[in-house]
């Protein structure tokens, strides 16, 4: 099986680079990443991800709009939010967005390639 | 006397009179016969001339005294023989022709008669007769009058003196008698019994007015009696009255009294209503303002004259917050004018009288008058513009200091997390252990960061305790089994007790308050010492008890341990890796619940915190464990949609709804939930609005589009307090609103029951049109 690909949305960079060294290091997963939700959207459009870890709070196009341009494009790839709102309501909110998971920030770069494949049922 | 003198005078002459004439009339008689004797016997001799037989013939005159003259004339009427008894008198020298009969007069009776043979006048007659046999009888008549007149009146004075003793005295007594009583008043005096027993007339009087005397008597003894009665009634009355009149006075004088206080509570009530900041709005029945006090006035911009007649909802409540039109129907301010409960909203907007608006909390409450009767509602409001602008500014604060702190967090905490796994490539021991605290401190200032949030919105009251029935042994499981690893290493063992209870309550929440207690117990216990968990059922809560054997608490700061950054040893919180807010958290836990958490001290060592959480009411319970499941499916009995979910809360909602004997039908999804509704028209819909597929939203507005189901009573369970526009597009027939984290179980069935009474009533009278 080929190693999965994952895209990382998110407008920090060290986010970014954390969580893509974190799921090399643990999972051996391909990780693309984009800054804002405009570039990702583009990016993801393009490589077509077996998943996008999408940041919520971002200026300009934040998870939410990202989420439903893609989904607009027709694009089925699964989605999970990587978000510092951890309120429960928040979580209802998102879900019904029609995301797979939510992973709060901060995660722990030991078990984050984990909790993804547990909400996407990967083995 | 007088009346029987004159009476037998009268009496007397009559007789005399009748004796008169009687006397008279024989004496006329005895001539007539007399000369018709001598005239018979003469008639011879005057025819022969015969002087001598005719004068013995007339001599029989002698006969009768009284006759003192007679003479019988030829027939050429010239005396013939006459006849003289006594003195001679004179005759009449020519006897009258045709003079037959009698001449009475001068005391004497003369009579004439003509003296015939066989047929032919032969001569005359004339007869004198004085009347002294008249007078002798007379006088005769007088002596026998005198002595009978003598004799009667003798009579009558013996027989009157005697009547009058036997009739006069009686009655000159019964005079007497009648005059005492009547001067005297003296009804005791009786007629006295002399004549008593008699039983003539004047006894019978006598009796019967001694009876009448008797009768006043006792007339007038029982009037005196009476009297006396209605005397002492009287004065009874009175003085009843006299009373009744200072007690009224002292009545009148309280009322007065009363009136003044109630003048003085009126002007207090007056001066409260114009200086109370809130708005407050009196509202007729007819749903018009009746009333405005001055903060009313001002906030609405209108006075009571610009009101113009309209309801209170065509003035201020017209338009929802985006501006769009709010029908009347929608609004719940109009129900509660129907006579419903009272409502409190939250967040809703009124319109000013220039055509601004502002957002505004307010209450409506139902008025009602002395006997109960609603005539009304009192709407008090508050402008809610500051209030909201600074919950905004806080909440969004919170938030973004929250995120901002995050987001650098992460990045630390992930390359910390990297370099300290040695994924990176190996780093030096004391390098290792700086990386393990710089990780162990970094999740810290993340508990840290996590507690403040949810210490901040649990006191805020935006925490949805997501309630419904736990099983106490499950979250003391899930506790204790997220604990047992720290236990293990710290070398303290976890004791518990069986927890047979069923509660009421969030069970995250639950377990989150039990994992902090038990994971403080064990951070504070030196090592081979027990964690005691235990719990007791009372009438309506449940307490959890967590005991350990460390250091214990001094006994000054039991109490204030609950409160924030309030910790016992302020380098516990380094040493310990503690927010210090973990208490804190559990009394805001508890409260929400509507329980209570305290410490103290354990013997021999330690401390005991304990809390309480409700008890599951028990009907909730036996219903689960009890009602089979075909036993719901009766017709005719009211049904419940209920679309949620949630199945735990699901679960708990429909045992509810059948403990209330109403059938129930559940589903998750809200597709599914339009297609049982067109099966079968449910008599209420329990809606929650986080739905899988369709959103409540999209529910309620197909359901409006289906006539049949357009009237269905809904009541909306959702997480949040709904806004005022999010509520009229959830409206559908009689629509109640329910926020779960403020809902007890007995709030749900409150609700069910009364939107089940409005769906009968309306029922009713359609069946009745």
């Amino acid at each position: 099986m080929p190693p999965k690909q994952i895209l990382v949305i998110d407008d920090e960079n060290d986010i970014q680079e954390v969580a893509r060294l974190s799921m090399q290091l643990t999972e051996n997963w391909t990780v693309l990443s984009a800054n804002g939700g405009a570039a990702g959207a583009l990016l993801a459009l393009s490589s077509e991800p077996d998943a996008i870890l999408l940041d919520v709070m971002m200026p300009g196009m934040d998870g939410p709009c990202t989420l439903r341009v893609l989904q607009q494009q027709g694009v089925t790839i699964p989605v999970i939010f990587l978000t510092a709102k951890v309120q429960p309501a928040d979580r209802q909110t998102f879900m019904q967005l029609g995301v797979k998971g939510i992973i709060s920030k901060p995660f722990d770069p030991l078990t984050l390639g984990r909790q993804i494949r547990e909400m996407l049922a990967w083995q | 006397m007088l009346t029987c003198t004159t009476t037998v005078l009268l009496a007397c002459a009559g007789f005399v009179l009748q004796d008169v004439i009687d006397v008279r009339n024989d004496l006329n008689d005895d001539l007539e016969a007399l000369g018709s004797m001598i005239a018979a016997n003469s008639n011879a001799a005057l025819t022969f001339g015969d002087h001598k037989t005719a004068l013995d013939v007339l001599s029989a005159l002698r006969t009768r005294t009284s006759v003192f003259a007679g003479c019988i004339y030829n027939d050429r009427g010239l005396p013939f023989v006459a006849y003289f008894n006594g003195p001679p008198v004179a005759l009449p020298a020519r006897f009258p022709i045709n003079a037959d009969g009698f001449v009475q007069g001068d005391g004497r009776v003369e009579l004439f008669r003509t003296i015939a043979l066989d047929g032919k006048r032969v001569g005359y007659l004339y007869i004198a007769s004085d009347l002294r046999e008249l007078h002798t009888r007379m006088k005769e008549d007088a002596q026998f009058i005198s002595i009978i007149l003598l004799v009667c009146l003798i009579v009558a004075f013996v027989l009157s003196s005697k009547l009058q003793r036997s009739i006069s005295e009686p009655i000159v007594e019964l005079a007497a008698v009648a005059a005492q009583v009547s001067r005297e008043k003296d009804f005791s005096v009786r007629v006295g019994h002399r004549n008593m027993g008699d039983s003539n007339e004047i006894g019978n009087l006598m009796a019967g007015f001694n009876n009448m005397l008797a009768e006043i008597e006792q007339r007038d003894r029982k009037l005196t009696v009476h009297q006396a009665a209605l005397v002492t009634t009287v004065a009874e009355r009175t003085s009843e009255l006299t009373r009744a009149n200072e007690e009224l006075l002292i009545a009148k004088n309280a009322a007065e009294k009363t009136a003044a206080v109630n003048a003085q509570l009126a002007r207090e009530s007056a001066l409260i209503l114009n200086s109370a900041t809130d708005g407050i709005l009196g509202i007729g029945l007819d749903n018009r303002p009746a009333f405005a006090n001055p903060s009313a006035v001002r906030m609405l911009r209108m006075r009571m004259e610009d009101f113009d007649g309209k309801t209170i909802h065509e003035a201020i409540h017209h338009s929802r917050a985006d501006g769009t039109a709010f029908p009347e129907e929608d609004c719940a301010n109009t129900i509660t004018m129907r006579g419903g409960a009272p409502i409190g909203m939250v967040d809703d907007t009124f319109w000013r009288g220039d055509g601004t608006s502002f957002p505004v909390e307010y209450s409506s409450t139902p008025m009602l008058d002395e006997t109960g009767d609603h005539i009304g509602a009192v709407v008090v409001f508050r402008d809610v513009t500051e209030r909201r602008a600074i919950e905004t500014l806080k909440s969004e604060f919170v938030s973004t200091v929250s995120h901002e702190l995050r987001t650098p967090l992460t990045s630390i905490r992930g390359a910390l997390g990297l370099l300290s796994s040695g994924l990176l490539g190996p780093v030096a021991d004391k390098g290792q252990r700086m990386l393990e605290i710089a990780v162990a401190n970094t999740d810290r200032l993340v508990r840290l960061i996590n507690d403040i949030l949810d210490i901040e919105r649990i006191e805020s009251g935006r925490v949805e305790l997501t309630r419904s029935v736990v099983d106490a042994q499950a979250v003391v499981d899930q506790a204790r089994e997220g604990l047992q690893s720290m236990a293990d290493a710290e070398g303290i063992r976890i004791v518990a007790e069986p927890f047979a209870a069923t509660l009421w309550g969030d069970s995250d929440r639950v377990i989150q308050m039990l994992t902090n207690l038990i994971g403080n117990a064990i951070k504070f216990s030196p090592a081979n010492t027990t964690v005691t968990l235990s719990g007791s059922a009372g009438a309506t809560e449940f307490t959890f008890c967590v005991a350990d054997e460390g250091r214990g608490v001094p006994e000054d700061k039991l109490a204030s341990i609950f409160q924030r950054f309030n910790q016992v040893d302020t380098s516990d919180s380094r040493a310990k890796g503690g927010s210090g807010l973990g208490l804190a958290i559990c009394q805001s836990i508890v409260t929400a619940h509507g329980g209570r958490i305290w410490a103290e001290k354990n013997e021999p060592a330690g401390t005991r915190v304990q809390f309480t959480i409700p008890l599951a009411r028990p009907s909730a319970v036996s219903v689960i464990n009890s009602v089979p499941q075909d036993a719901v499916a009766e017709r005719g009995v009211p049904s419940v949609l209920v679309v949620e979910d949630d199945i735990d809360l699901a679960r708990v909602m429909t045992t509810s709804l059948q403990g209330l004997g109403l059938r129930t039908f559940h589903t998750a999804s809200g597709c599914e939930a339009l297609r049982l509704c067109e099966q079968q028209e449910p008599n209420l819909i329990v809606l929650d609005l986080g739905l899988p597929d369709v959103d409540g939203f999209a529910v309620v507005k197909s359901l409006r589009k289906r006539p049949a189901l357009r009237h269905v009573p809904l009541l909306v369970y959702s997480a949040l307090d709904l806004g005022s526009a999010d509520q009229s597009r959830l409206r559908l027939g009689t629509t109640e609103f329910l926020t779960k984290s403020r809902c007890s179980p007995t709030d749900f069935e409150a609700h069910v029951i009364r939107l089940l009474g409005t769906v009968t009533t309306v029922k009713d009278s359609q069946n009745a049109a």
